[in-house]
C-alpha cells in the first residue's frame, strides 16, 4: 500500500509540476481569441504579424462562429470574442447573469457580397428582392429579371454571425427558406456556386452570401467563375458593389456590417496592446490586404474610449 | 390536473407532428464526450460504493450526441453509457439471462426543442433535460469530476431521491428581461431509466432573479404524487456570485421530503444537504482551479449519519481546443458516524470531447 501511495503521490506531484511549468514557462500572456468564421483568417494573420513584431506575445485564434466566441467570453474560456454581428438580447442577459461586462471594438468593416455563378446574366437585385429570394418567396430567376432557371440558395449555419446578419437586415427577421443549403463556411458557399478550380460542379442557378474578403484570388482578382451582384436599396436607388469602399463607408451599399471584437470589461494591457495593433495603420493595412474595409475615424475614437 | 396533463400531451403531439412535417436540413452534428478516470483510495475504507476495490480505471460516462437544427427547431439524440446500469443481458445460446457491468448505451436525451414561439423562450418535448440540477451544474462546470450535491449522493447513500437529470415530458424555459428567468416542466417522474409506472406526473418549477450583474438567486420546487395519499416534494435554492472576473462561487441547499421515506416506526424523514463550491479560471482555455465542500444528511430522523465531502483539484487543457482536459482531483470524506474512518480518494480524470 505504501509503495502504491508513494507512486501515486509522485505521479500527482509530477503532473502538477508539469502543468504549472507549462503554465508559467510562457513569458507573455497567452491570449485566447475565439469566434466568427468570417474574422478567423483575418485575425489569425493579424495575430501572426503581431507575434512576429512582439516576441513573447502569444495568441491563439479559433473559429466556430460568432455565437461560440460570445459564449466563450461569457463562460471565461477566451479573452477576446470575434463576432460579425451585434450581441443578441439573450447573450446580453447571460452576460449580466455571469457578471460579464462586454466592451466592443470594431476592427474591420465587411461588405457582405451577394454572389452568383458568372454564367448567370442577372444585372442587379434590390434588397427586397434579395429578402424574397432567401425567404423562398421567389424561386425562379425569371421573377427578378434573370433567366428561366430555378434559384438554389446557399447560406451559412445558424451559429454564424453572417447568417444572423442576413436574417435581420435582409430577411426582415423572418425565416430562411427551408431549401437553403446551410454551408460550413464562406469557402464552401463559393465552391458550391462556382465548382472546383476548373469550374466543374458549379451551380448556374446558385446564389450565396460571403464576406468581401473571400471574393478575391491570390492575385487580388475576383475569383474565376464568380460574379458579384450589384445591390440597390430599392427600385429607385442606384446599385452599388460591396467592393466599393466609399459606398460601404457612406452606407450606400446596403449589405455592409462592422466586424467586432469584445472583451470582458476593460482589456488587460496585453489584450489592449493587440487591439491597438489591429486599429493601427499597420493593422488596417492588413485588414485592407485581406479584402475587408478599414475602420472609420469614429470607430477608432469609440475603440479608444473602450480601451480606457 | 388531468386537464393540464392532457393539454401538455396535445401540445407535445402537435409539436411532434410539426417536426415530422419538417424536412431535416444539413445542420447536423455528431459528437462524443467521455469521462475516464483512475481513482485510488488512499485510505483503507472508502465510501459505501467502493467495496474492497482500492483503485480502478473507470469510464464514468460516455456520451454520443447527434443534433440537428433547422431554424428555431432543434433535435437531440444522446446515447449515454455507464457501467453502473447492471442491465440484464440475454445469452441466447444458453437460453439464460445474467447480470454484468458492461459499459452499455442507453438513451439519455431524445427531444425536440422549439425556440422563441414565446419570445426568449424554449419549449422542449420528449426525453429532455430536467430543471433540477442544471443551474448548479452550469456553475460547477465539472460534471466530469463529480455530479452536483443532490444528483451525486443518491449513488453513495442508496437513499431514494426521485431526482434525475432527464425525464420524459415537456418543458418551457425562458427569460423576461435580463433580471428574470423561469422554467416549468411536467414529466413522468420515473426518469430516463424507467417507463411510466404510475398515473401521477411530476411538476417542476424554477425561477431565477438576477438583481445585480454577476449575482443571481435560483429557487426550485418539484412535487409529485407517489400514491393516492403520498407526496414527494423537493425544494432547492442556489445563490451564485460571479462579480469578480473569472471567479464563480455558488451556495446550494436542498431538502427532499417524501411520504414514502419512513423509518420502521412509520416516522417520515427528509433528505437534506448543502454545497459550497467555487472555481477560478487562472488562464482562459488553459488552467482552472476548483474546490467544493458538501454536507449531506440522508435521514433527518437518524443521528450521526451526515457525510461531509471536500473536493479540490484543477483542470488543465494541454491543447488549444477543448478536446482534452486533464482534471486531477482529491476527495476527502468525513463522517459524523464515529465508527466510520475518514476517506481520501485521489482521482485523475480525463475529459475527452471529439
Amino acid at each position: 500500500m505504501n509503495i502504491k501511495r508513494t507512486l501515486l503521490t509522485g505521479l500527482a506531484i509530477g503532473l502538477v509540476v508539469f502543468a504549472a511549468g507549462s503554465l508559467f514557462a510562457q513569458k507573455g500572456k497567452m491570449i485566447q481569441i475565439k469566434g466568427s468564421d468570417t474574422l478567423v483568417n483575418l485575425v489569425q494573420i493579424l495575430a501572426e504579424e503581431y507575434m512576429e513584431k512582439n516576441p513573447g506575445a502569444m495568441l491563439a485564434v479559433m473559429g466556430g462562429g460568432s455565437g461560440t466566441g460570445i459564449s466563450g467570453l461569457i463562460n471565461g474560456t477566451c479573452d477576446i470574442a470575434d463576432h460579425s454581428r451585434e450581441w443578441k438580447k439573450s447573450e446580453i442577459a447571460q452576460a449580466w447573469e455571469k457578471g460579464v461586462k462586454p466592451r466592443f471594438f470594431v476592427i474591420a468593416v465587411d461588405g457582405l457580397s451577394i454572389i452568383v455563378n458568372d454564367k448567370n446574366p442577372i444585372q442587379k437585385l434590390t434588397l427586397a428582392q434579395l429578402g424574397a429570394i432567401y425567404r423562398g418567396e421567389v424561386t425562379n430567376w425569371k421573377a427578378v429579371g434573370g433567366p428561366d432557371k430555378k434559384i438554389s440558395l446557399y447560406g451559412r449555419q445558424s451559429n454564424s454571425g453572417t447568417y444572423v446578419f442576413m436574417q435581420e437586415f435582409v430577411l426582415g427577421n423572418r425565416n430562411y427558406s427551408k431549401d437553403m443549403k446551410e454551408m460550413n463556411g464562406n469557402a464552401q458557399i463559393i465552391e458550391g456556386i462556382v465548382g472546383d478550380e476548373r469550374g466543374r460542379g458549379g451551380d448556374e442557378g446558385g446564389i450565396g452570401y460571403v464576406g468581401v474578403g473571400y471574393l478575391y484570388d491570390e492575385n487580388g482578382r475576383i475569383r474565376k467563375g464568380l460574379k458579384v451582384v450589384p445591390i440597390a436599396k430599392d427600385d429607385k436607388s442606384p446599385t452599388f458593389l460591396p467592393t466599393n469602399k466609399a459606398a460601404v463607408d457612406s452606407g450606400d451599399y446596403p449589405v455592409a456590417r462592422p466586424l467586432y471584437q469584445s472583451t470582458n470589461g476593460k482589456p488587460s494591457p496585453a489584450v489592449a496592446a493587440f487591439i491597438r495593433f489591429e486599429m493601427s495603420p499597420e493593422g488596417q493595412k492588413i485588414v485592407e490586404r485581406e479584402g475587408f474595409f478599414t475602420i472609420s475615424p469614429k470607430h477608432i475614437a469609440d475603440n479608444e474610449k473602450n480601451l480606457r | 390536473m388531468n386537464r393540464t396533463v392532457k393539454t401538455a400531451g396535445a401540445a407535445a403531439l402537435v409539436a411532434a407532428l410539426a417536426a415530422l412535417a419538417t424536412p431535416l436540413k444539413a445542420q447536423q452534428s455528431f459528437s462524443t464526450t467521455v469521462y475516464f478516470d483512475y481513482s485510488f483510495f488512499l485510505t483503507d475504507g472508502g465510501p459505501n460504493t467502493s467495496g474492497d476495490i482500492d483503485n480502478k480505471f473507470n469510464f464514468r460516462r460516455a456520451y454520443f450526441n447527434y443534433e440537428n437544427r433547422w431554424g428555431n427547431l432543434r433535435f437531440r439524440f444522446r446515447y449515454d453509457a455507464d457501467n453502473t446500469a447492471n442491465i440484464t443481458a440475454v445469452d441466447f445460446g444458453k437460453s439464460s439471462t445474467k447480470k454484468d457491468d458492461k459499459l452499455r448505451p442507453f438513451i439519455k436525451h431524445l427531444f425536440l426543442r422549439y425556440d422563441n414561439l414565446i419570445p426568449d423562450s424554449s419549449i422542449m418535448v420528449g426525453m429532455t433535460e430536467t430543471l433540477t440540477f442544471k443551474p448548479a451544474e452550469n456553475r460547477w462546470g465539472f460534471r466530469s469530476v463529480a455530479k452536483t450535491l443532490m444528483d451525486g449522493y443518491k449513488d453513495v447513500t442508496g437513499v431514494d431521491i426521485r431526482a434525475s437529470s432527464a425525464d420524459l415530458g415537456a418543458s418551457l424555459t425562458g427569460s423576461y428581461t435580463k433580471y428574470f428567468r423561469y422554467g416549468f416542466m411536467v414529466s413522468n417522474g420515473s426518469h430516463y431509466s424507467h417507463a411510466e409506472n404510475d398515473r401521477f406526473k411530476k411538476f417542476m418549477f424554477q425561477g431565477t432573479v438576477v438583481p445585480l450583474a454577476g449575482f443571481s438567486l435560483v429557487g426550485y420546487m418539484d412535487t409529485e404524487k407517489r400514491a393516492e395519499d403520498k407526496q414527494a416534494t423537493t425544494l432547492k435554492f442556489d445563490a451564485n456570485f460571479e462579480r469578480i472576473k473569472n471567479l464563480t462561487v455558488t451556495f446550494e441547499w436542498f431538502t427532499y421530503d417524501s411520504d414514502l421515506n419512513t423509518l420502521a416506526s412509520g416516522t417520515s424523514y427528509d433528505v437534506r444537504g448543502w454545497s459550497l463550491f467555487g472555481r477560478y479560471i487562472l488562464k482562459p482555455g488553459k488552467f482552472t482551479l476548483f474546490v467544493r465542500g458538501d454536507q449531506y444528511e440522508p435521514n433527518t430522523e437518524v443521528g450521526d449519519d451526515k457525510i461531509n465531502l471536500i473536493i479540490a483539484g484543477f483542470e488543465w487543457q494541454p491543447t488549444d481546443n477543448a478536446a482534452l482536459k486533464i482534471q486531477p482531483n482529491v476527495w476527502y470524506y468525513t463522517y459524523e458516524n464515529p465508527d466510520r474512518k475518514n476517506d481520501v480518494v485521489a482521482v485523475m480524470t480525463f475529459f475527452w470531447s471529439f
